[in-house]
């Protein structure tokens, strides 16, 4: 194996595990701060290492250490221990093993050699999506099983009930997708998205199967245990539900793993439904063509963006205590973030003007291109939570409604018209 | 009586697409988060410590005081009136003889276990003398350790009327 490919595996495994694991911190802070601006409130913003709070990213960190530092409690009654103990890890195991195929920049060349920008470099795609996803509940009905409580059972019971409401009308709704790309591997059926329909729209999954995108979207919420399904935990109802029993890192596990089995279906949708990697309109071969006008694009804009947030930052983040130390962080930040800005822009700048070989130009499209992926993940997971500070909780038997009576025969109904349609073109 | 014909949602087309109630929903979600994220002043939270509520009431029951006459001696003639109704028994007193002929007695010491206190004002009613009040409108009482949340006489009475209440 040469250099260059060990350091591409270890590029792609690091930014699966990155996005899978590393981004729970951002995502919970995510979830607090954007819930108390919806309810016209901050959320938590007074955690600090020295003055510097980040907003509150802070906080997560804070609570990060306050689980792992707490006792690991097993109470006396339960007898499967293994089962116990097993559920979270198979919980956050199933949520993490589902990024390993999400490609993050079309296929990239180097010397004459390709490689597919996965963490595991396989074509299975969405068959080891739909594998992995089925099994994460099995952590949470062992959870709740093992827990030998029956607040744990009825979650368990309850998240048993939900996946048979939803997992058939995911698969189906995925079929559809899969008549119109032709292809079981991501990579080919995010490549399957360039061009555009109707001569401006790009030719995104959710233009082309909105009804396909529409179930899979809804499954995809029932999947992840989130609000308006998180009837397995029902806080509200049946305590915390499957973990009810736990504490401590066993606790924090289930969480990383809610968490995880978010940015799962995220990437998911955005490779399925939002065009993946791709920017609107431009697609690999034309980046690669035009890469000294997207990067031009890069220098002009960067700096815009930079003074837009500088512009909010004036404006929004003053501590009332002028004496805090607080009040400096307003200082450091604008710094850091003009200095990362002109660096950016400096390199850019040197590549214009020195310009790219094959190899580089190759690079910087995947670069661009996995900036792309995170963008859209990011913007995913805003939805994500966005809705769960929207919709109420939905009652298991409406989820078993819902997922019978109205999206199984939608789904049915969405593969028949597009078979005819796929076999009527012959495309 | 006429009757009144209440309608029922949910029937019409539009109610069982939930689609439309949806979005609804989320733009009303995030219009409030645009705004609050653009000019965080719009929140109606107050960043607490630096911020001090001015919404308290006069009916407020803070932290207890003793009130005095206009000497500086206590008003308090250790009759247990408010020990007697108190629910929590937290009020603690030792009486003693006073001399300067504007009581018979007084209170040598007078306790109050503000962690035990349930802040019902009982010891208020109770008292026949006006002697103990809860207007300081001190609704944080911190300290590092447990003894220090029983409170005695100097502390008590040291303690003012607050100035946001309207005087008397």
């Amino acid at each position: 194996m040469s250099t260059v490919s060990i350091v591409i595996i270890i590029v792609n495994i690091l930014l699966a595990k990155i996005l899978a694991v590393g981004t729970t911190p951002i995502m919970v802070w995510w979830e607090r701060r954007v819930a108390g601006l919806m309810q016209d409130r901050t959320g938590p913003n007074r955690c600090d290492i020295a003055g510097i709070r980040l907003g509150g990213l802070i906080q997560a960190i804070a609570d990060m250490l306050k689980l792992v530092f707490k006792e690991d409690f097993t109470p006396a009654h339960i007898k499967e221990k293994f089962l116990y103990t097993i559920a979270p890890a198979l919980v956050f195991l199933c949520s993490f093993m589902t990024f390993a195929v999400i490609p993050f920049a079309d296929t990239l060349t180097i010397d004459g050699e390709s490689y597919m920008m996965q963490a595991i470099p396989t074509t299975l795609g969405i068959m080891w999506f739909l594998a992995f996803a089925g099994l994460s509940v099995f952590g949470i009905i062992l959870g709740g099983y093992s827990s030998e409580n029956k607040y744990g059972l009825l979650g368990g019971i309850r998240a048993s009930a939900q996946v048979i409401s939803y997992e058939a009308a995911m698969a189906l709704s995925i079929i559809s997708v899969l008549l119109t790309y032709g292809s079981i591997n991501l990579a080919d059926m995010v490549n399957a998205q360039t061009g555009v329909i109707f001569g401006f729209i790009p030719a995104w999954g959710i233009f082309m199967q909105p009804l396909a995108a529409l179930i899979f979207v809804v499954t995809a919420f029932a999947e992840t245990n989130r609000t308006p399904f998180d009837i397995a935990e029902g806080e509200s109802e049946i305590v915390a539900g499957y973990h009810t029993e736990y504490s401590a890192m066993r606790f924090g596990l289930f969480q990383v793993g809610e968490y995880a089995a978010m940015s799962a279906s995220s990437a998911i949708i955005v490779t399925l439904f939002l065009g993946g990697y791709h920017l609107p309109w431009l697609d690999t071969q034309t980046i690669q063509s035009n890469i000294n006008y997207v990067i031009l694009a890069i220098v002009i804009i960067l700096p815009i963006k930079a003074y837009f947030l500088n512009k909010w930052m004036n404006k929004n983040y003053n501590w009332l205590d002028v004496n805090d130390k607080r009040q400096r962080e307003k200082n450091i930040l604008i710094k850091g973030f003009w200095g990362i800005t002109i660096i950016v822009m400096a390199i850019l700048i040197m590549f214009l003007i020195t310009g790219l070989g094959s190899n580089g130009v190759n690079i910087a499209t995947a670069v661009i291109q996995i900036g792309t992926f995170i963008a859209k993940f990011f913007f995913m997971n805003f939805v994500f939570i966005w809705i769960r500070w929207t919709l109420l909780r939905f009652r298991y038997d409406q989820l078993q409604m819902l997922g019978w009576k109205v999206l199984i025969p939608l789904a049915i109904l969405n593969i028949v018209i597009t078979a005819i349609f796929v076999v009527a073109t012959g495309s | 009586m006429g009757i009144k014909i209440v309608p029922r949602h949910g029937k019409s087309l539009k109610d069982k697409l939930y689609i439309p109630a949806i979005v609804g929903g989320m733009k009303t979600t995030f219009s409030h988060f645009k705004k609050n994220l653009g000019d965080v002043s719009n929140l109606k939270t107050q960043q607490y410590p630096e911020v001090q509520p001015t919404d308290i009431t006069d009916r407020y029951r803070g932290v207890h005081r003793l009130t005095k006459w206009d000497d500086g001696s206590e008003k308090c003639v250790a009759c247990y009136m408010c020990a007697t109704a108190c629910p929590a028994q937290c009020i603690f007193i030792d009486a003693e003889e006073r001399f300067d002929g504007v009581a018979e007695k007084r209170p040598k010491q007078f306790k109050i276990d503000l962690l035990e206190c349930v802040f019902c004002g009982y010891c208020v009613e109770a008292c026949p003398c006006d002697a103990i009040r809860m207007d300081t409108g001190i609704f944080s009482f911190t300290a590092p350790k447990r003894e220090d949340f029983v409170v005695d006489k100097d502390r008590l009475m040291s303690h003012e009327r607050s100035k946001d209440f309207d005087d008397e």
